[in-house]
């Protein structure tokens, strides 16, 4: 036989258990005498308990008298500490306000960063460049040309060079004198 | 002729009606659960000071009785939990009884004072549970509201409540 455990029996000696449990432990009770004893001892236990209903006998109008007077007493003294204490916003705590401004002052400085004035872009500066034309070497720089003519030679028949330097030279045989003349323009 | 009430005087009424009205009930309910006239008086005032001072929660009187006994309650319960102590000692104290013979009231105390001591086994919601289903009479749901918990609990809570006071009391026995 299987028996209903002891939180059971307390229960339903207080008639604390539902309606199926009850009965089900009624059949068990009308065939167990153990469980029957153990219900009976939480009853008896549960009158002695019930015992202590009893008020001590207390001059009631003198302590009630005393107990209205301190209530009283007691509301004044929270009414006056609510009227001196300043409005606290259930929500609102310094802690919270120190955050709040905090991102207010993040959010500004970032849309200062992302919205301010752009920096100008770099400009490059213009390297003077050289270059061989058709009739001589050209030296271009901040917007002006200079150029080295060859005088009195075909373009075929002059050699073009460039150098370490990043300047040209352009070599040929002068008709007029009949010497090497080399041409060298520098970039600087 | 109309007469005129300041709204303070009329508040103070209605303060001094409710605390009348529900002074006893409180006192003895939470006089059961702390087992002391002296905390319970002091515990009692608390109770009242509390309710007292949300004011929109007493204008439905049957909802304010019952708020108020939660209230006292939790107050309770909150004090046995802090003093982790609460004793019938009150021989002494108790003012002199005039219908009962001094042999009677000293029986009376040690029966008391039988009980306090196996009540002291229990936690403060076991306690609070026990007295207020099988003292003051509450039925199971009605002491889950005052406790501000499921019945199950409460259930659970008087269980192991009966449990602990039936193994104290055969002990003593032996």
């Amino acid at each position: 036989m299987r028996h209903p455990n002891q939180a059971t029996l307390a229960l339903h000696a207080g008639g604390d258990l539902g309606k199926f449990a009850r009965w089900k432990l009624e059949r068990h009770l009308a065939k167990c005498d153990a469980c029957a004893g153990e219900v009976a001892a939480y009853e008896a236990t549960r009158d002695l308990v019930a015992g202590l209903d009893d008020i001590p006998e207390i001059p009631w109008n003198h302590l009630a008298a005393e107990m209205k007077a301190n209530i009283r007493l007691g509301l004044a003294a929270g009414e006056c500490v609510r009227a001196e204490s300043p409005l606290r916003l259930p929500w609102f705590s310094t802690g919270r306000a120190a955050v709040a401004c905090a991102s207010i002052l993040a959010l500004i400085a970032a849309g200062i960063i992302v919205e301010g004035p752009k920096p100008a872009p770099l400009t490059v500066l213009a390297q003077p460049m050289v270059e061989a034309t058709d009739n001589g070497i050209q030296l271009t720089s901040g917007g002006s040309t200079v150029g080295l003519m060859n005088r009195g030679v075909k373009s075929e028949n002059v050699s073009y060079l460039p150098n370490a330097q990043g300047g040209i030279s352009a070599s040929y045989i002068d008709p007029s004198t009949g010497r090497l003349t080399v041409n060298t323009v520098y970039g600087q | 002729m109309s007469e005129v009430i300041e709204p303070g005087l009329e508040l103070a009424d209605r303060q001094n009606r409710f605390v009348s009205e529900h002074l006893r009930r409180i006192f003895i309910q939470i006089y059961r659960i702390v087992g002391n006239v002296s905390d319970a008086q002091d515990l009692t005032q608390e109770a009242f000071i509390k309710a007292l001072q949300h004011q929109e929660q007493l204008k439905d009187e049957q909802k304010a009785a019952h708020w108020l006994s939660r209230i006292a309650t939790n107050t309770a319960i909150d004090f046995l939990r802090r003093s982790s102590r609460a004793s019938f000692c009150e021989i002494d104290e108790a003012p002199e009884s005039h219908s009962e013979t001094p042999e009677q009231e000293l029986l009376r105390g040690e029966h008391r004072q039988y009980l306090e001591d196996g009540l002291r086994l229990l936690s403060p919601r076991e306690r609070t549970a026990l007295l207020l289903r099988d003292v003051e009479g509450l039925a199971a749901e009605e002491v889950a509201e005052q406790m501000s918990c499921s019945k199950a609990t409460v259930r659970s809570h008087i269980a192991n409540a009966r449990t602990k006071m039936r193994r104290y009391m055969e002990r003593r026995k032996r």
